[in-house]
């Protein structure tokens, strides 16, 4: 006879009953089993260098958007002082604190301020734009269709509805590529911006920095999320509910496994049976 | 000795709008001789997939294209009973009770004057009034009073935290 195996006291109808953001989404429609780790089991793994720059750079940016909301001096040298104290607060914050090589931190730190400094000199956005909102909570109850509430928090919404979501990357994004691999965050965040206005965005931006020896920006525009991309999302949706019903629950090797902190786990994994 | 013999025969079928449906027969009957299971469950699960396979072909209502996805849409316009654009049951405000709440909690603990509070959405929004905000905005206004106030705003997301940094 042969048992699913039941390695965590989770199980699926307690996560169908947590609210669903783009990340999770996209999560589980990439690899399911990476899902199970990071979502049922709650398996916890350190961070890497690449994400907490990331981190760093996004803070960096929060913090210029606010300034700029409150109309505070948002300067380079008034945005230095935000950074390096969050940089040095983040990590003391961390349960596992990243083990850093010799002087890596400081070549790091220092790859994410010039990331931030490129950003501010090139960035489309006028200094003296007061944003609509930024790094926002939305929510929107979906019960009605029988889905899980949707969640997400959005980097930036510029003047006359306009969502920005920020990115750092290795690599320079294609535009089109670029927005077919997010198509199901920014549905996301359009349906989150339309149910908490009662208005539809006008757009949506991804600001890609790029992490090349010289920092590039690339913003890529896109219209308002059409019928077609509503409803592969919310195709998406249901989808997620009845895989997670069936905890179907399988690994999908490829690319991605490089990046993944879980490929250990993954390859350890007996197939969920017993 | 009488033997039990359960079975159960389930077709579950795809139909237009993201929808499915499923039909399921289940029957105990009784035999007396072990050897007669195989012929029995082929005699069963015939008689269930014809049952099953006759009755299925009735879909009922089946949702047109753009069934859901309308609602969906349709929530951002107000069309939703606690849509941004009209009220959402609680009185006249725009956002959320659950904001609602909250945001005159915060002005409770923090003995905020409604003027102050008035301003603020002002200056953040051009509202003329906090009840007015929609639920985009009373996110905002949240944060900066407890931001204001000596508080951090909530890590938001659903991803289980890491080590540290934001969740989402």
């Amino acid at each position: 006879m042969i048992a699913l195996a039941s390695p965590s006291k989770r199980e699926a109808r307690d996560v169908l009953d947590e609210p669903v953001s783009a990340s999770r989404l996209t999560l589980f429609h990439s690899c399911r089993l990476k899902f199970f780790f990071r979502y049922v089991q709650r398996l916890v793994k350190p961070v890497s260098p690449a994400l907490f720059v990331g981190q760093a750079v996004h803070h960096a940016l929060q913090a210029w958007s606010n300034r700029r909301w409150k109309s505070q001096p948002c300067s380079d040298n008034d945005l230095w002082e935000a950074f390096d104290a969050q940089w040095t607060t983040a990590q003391g914050e961390m349960d596992e604190p990243i083990a850093w090589d010799d002087e890596e931190e400081q070549t790091q730190r220092g790859k994410a301020w010039t990331l931030v400094e490129h950003y501010l000199a090139t960035t489309p956005i006028p200094t003296d734009e007061k944003p609509l909102a930024v790094e926002v909570g939305v929510e929107a109850d979906l019960s009605d269709m029988g889905l899980p509430t949707l969640c997400g928090v959005i980097d930036l919404v510029r003047p006359g509805g306009v969502i920005v979501d920020f990115k750092t990357t290795a690599t320079t994004p294609d535009g089109a590529m670029a927005l077919h691999r997010h198509d199901l965050q920014l549905a996301a965040y359009s349906l989150l911006y339309r149910e908490a206005t009662g208005e539809n965005e006008t757009g949506i931006e991804l600001h890609h920095l790029v992490k090349t020896k010289v920092p590039k920006l690339v913003v890529t525009r896109a219209d308002p999320i059409n019928q077609d991309q509503a409803a592969r999302f919310l195709r998406s949706m249901v989808s997620y509910v009845e895989g997670v019903k069936r905890e179907d629950w399988v690994p999908s090797p490829g690319i991605q496994c490089q990046a993944c902190e879980y490929v250990g786990d993954c390859m350890k994994w007996s197939g969920g049976v017993e | 000795m009488a033997l039990k013999l359960i079975a159960n025969y389930s077709k579950r079928l795809g139909l237009p709008g993201y929808s499915s449906h499923q039909f399921s027969v289940s029957v105990e009957t009784e035999i007396t001789n072990v050897n007669d299971v195989a012929g029995e469950a082929s005699r069963l699960y015939l008689t269930l997939q014809k049952s099953v396979d006759s009755e299925i072909q009735q879909t009922g209502f089946v949702p047109s294209e753009g069934y859901g996805t309308a609602d969906v849409l349709e929530k951002g316009r107000g069309g939703h009973p606690s849509g941004g654009n009209g009220t959402s049951g609680n009185g006249i405000w725009k956002c959320s009770d659950k904001q609602k709440d909250l945001i005159l909690k915060l002005m409770d603990e923090h003995s905020l004057a409604k003027a102050d509070v008035q301003n603020l959405a002002r200056e953040m929004f051009g509202a003329s009034e906090v009840s007015g905000l929609n639920k985009l905005q009373a996110s905002g206004l949240i944060d900066r009073l407890i931001e204001d106030n000596g508080g951090k705003p909530p890590r938001r997301g659903t991803t289980p935290r890491y080590s540290n940094g934001r969740s989402r």
